[in-house]
């Protein structure tokens, strides 16, 4: 007999194969956070699992096992898969790195999975890469523990003004820019448009790109990320 | 720490196959021990010769001892359309099943940024300079069905679109004698959207 589990809303954010027949997983999932599961069987001919157990389709899981790697025990799908092409897949493809490199694993991250289908859904929809993005890179350096303040100067406290010019220290937070000052100098307007998760404008999105990749830089450690590279290899730009 | 005899090398390199544990391994060194030297040494020789002197094709990347393979380099083939494919089994596959006489070419796996897998590993760069140099006509995916799958075909889509050649993929759908109840609900799905006329 089968133990009843409690089944979970989940994601995947990777998937390979395992042994012949089975998938190695890594799950995003509601009360449970980041960890790995194997769907044994998965890749019989007569299993639907493997249709269901992609990145981007929100599942209903169901789990034992105490090691370290789970064993699925049930799958369902939790809705229709969130469909993602071209700029927006390889901007799914980014969400899941994200998750994959920063989240430590069987750490619940709820309010982060909400986000999370917040912005696939925002990215499906064809909504501003780069706003979608950089408000869940926001996101996902605050629940870390590495939130950032952006819409303040550190020092003192005072609100930004988007007609100044205002420079990121990666310890001691926004202050305001002196003249030539080196480093990356963003305008008052970039941040507060960060902050209030309102769509950027083009030289905007320049500079929150800047900002964010140098505020994950010490998180992700040497590694590049690929799905970076893919973004410039397929649209010849930055992304 | 268990004995290094060749008995022990030859069950540990046995392992090497797919499918192929601890037990089988012990099976297959006892057998071919036993009861077929002669199939063993033949095994043998083969395969180191297959090891060393199968290489991928310049044209088509699927295994082939020449530089070009018996597909690329035939004379009968239509050379206007080009058939993607991940793997070379997949080749065989369509060979047999298909009356498609076009020619191939072997990706050798799927776009996939969290594996570290990119364009130029798949040779999609070589696929491109294809486009470019050959009169390509249609180019046909025949690229699993995964979301690392449809990155691939979108990305082979846009370089044939640079190139104005034109771009089709295989139906995804009921496989046949399937029964739609027990069907999953994406295949479903997309079995519904891309139905034809009768």
């Amino acid at each position: 007999m089968a133990r009843s589990e409690a089944l979970f809303l989940a994601f995947v954010l990777h998937r390979r194969d395992y042994s012949d027949t089975s998938l190695l997983l890594e799950v995003f999932a509601v009360g449970e956070g980041r960890f790995p599961a194997i769907a044994k069987g998965a890749r019989r001919k007569k299993s639907t699992a493997s249709a269901l157990l992609q990145p981007f389709q929100p599942l209903w899981l169901g789990a034992t096992g105490r090691g370290e790697v789970r064993t699925l025990t049930r799958v369902e799908g939790a809705g229709a898969a969130i469909a993602l092409r071209a700029r927006a897949l390889i901007g799914g493809f980014y969400l899941n790195e994200l998750l994959m490199r920063l989240l430590g694993r069987n750490d619940p991250h709820d309010a982060l999975f909400a986000f999370y289908q917040v912005a696939l859904t925002a990215l499906a929809e064809g909504q501003d890469l780069d706003t979608v993005l950089r408000q869940f890179e926001l996101r996902l350096l605050d629940e870390i523990g590495y939130g950032m303040t952006l819409d303040r100067a550190a020092s003192d406290g005072i609100p930004v003004r988007s007609d100044l010019s205002y420079v990121y220290d990666q310890e001691l937070g926004v202050r305001l820019s002196g003249l030539s000052e080196p480093g990356l100098v963003l305008s008052g307007a970039t941040l507060l448009a960060l902050a209030a998760g309102e769509p950027l404008e083009a030289e905007q999105r320049r500079e929150a790109r800047s900002l964010l990749r140098i505020a994950l830089a010490p998180h992700l450690g040497g590694k590049p990320l690929q799905s970076r590279e893919l973004y410039r290899r397929w649209f010849g730009a930055d992304g | 720490m268990a004995e290094r005899s060749l008995l022990n090398q030859l069950i540990d390199a046995l392992r090497c196959l797919p499918g192929v544990g601890p037990k089988s391994a012990q099976r297959i060194a006892f057998h071919l021990l036993e009861r077929d030297r002669e199939g063993g040494a033949r095994l043998a020789r083969v395969m180191a010769a297959a090891m060393t002197g199968i290489r991928r094709c310049q044209r088509c990347r699927t295994f082939t001892e020449n530089d070009l393979c018996g597909i690329c380099a035939s004379t009968k083939r239509e050379t206007g359309s080009l058939c993607v494919v991940e793997q070379p089994s997949e080749v065989v596959a369509i060979e047999q099943a298909t009356d498609f006489r076009g020619l191939y070419f072997v990706l050798g796996g799927r776009l996939s940024p969290l594996d570290g897998i990119g364009p130029d590993a798949l040779g999609l760069d070589h696929l491109e300079r294809r486009l470019c140099e050959e009169s390509i006509a249609e180019i046909i995916l025949a690229i699993s069905p995964t979301v690392e799958g449809s990155a691939t075909a979108q990305f082979i889509a846009d370089c044939a679109a640079r190139q104005g050649v034109k771009v089709s993929r295989i139906a995804h759908g009921v496989p046949l004698g399937g029964e739609l109840e027990y069907l999953d609900g994406g295949t479903l799905a997309l079995a519904f959207a891309g139905r034809r006329d009768l």
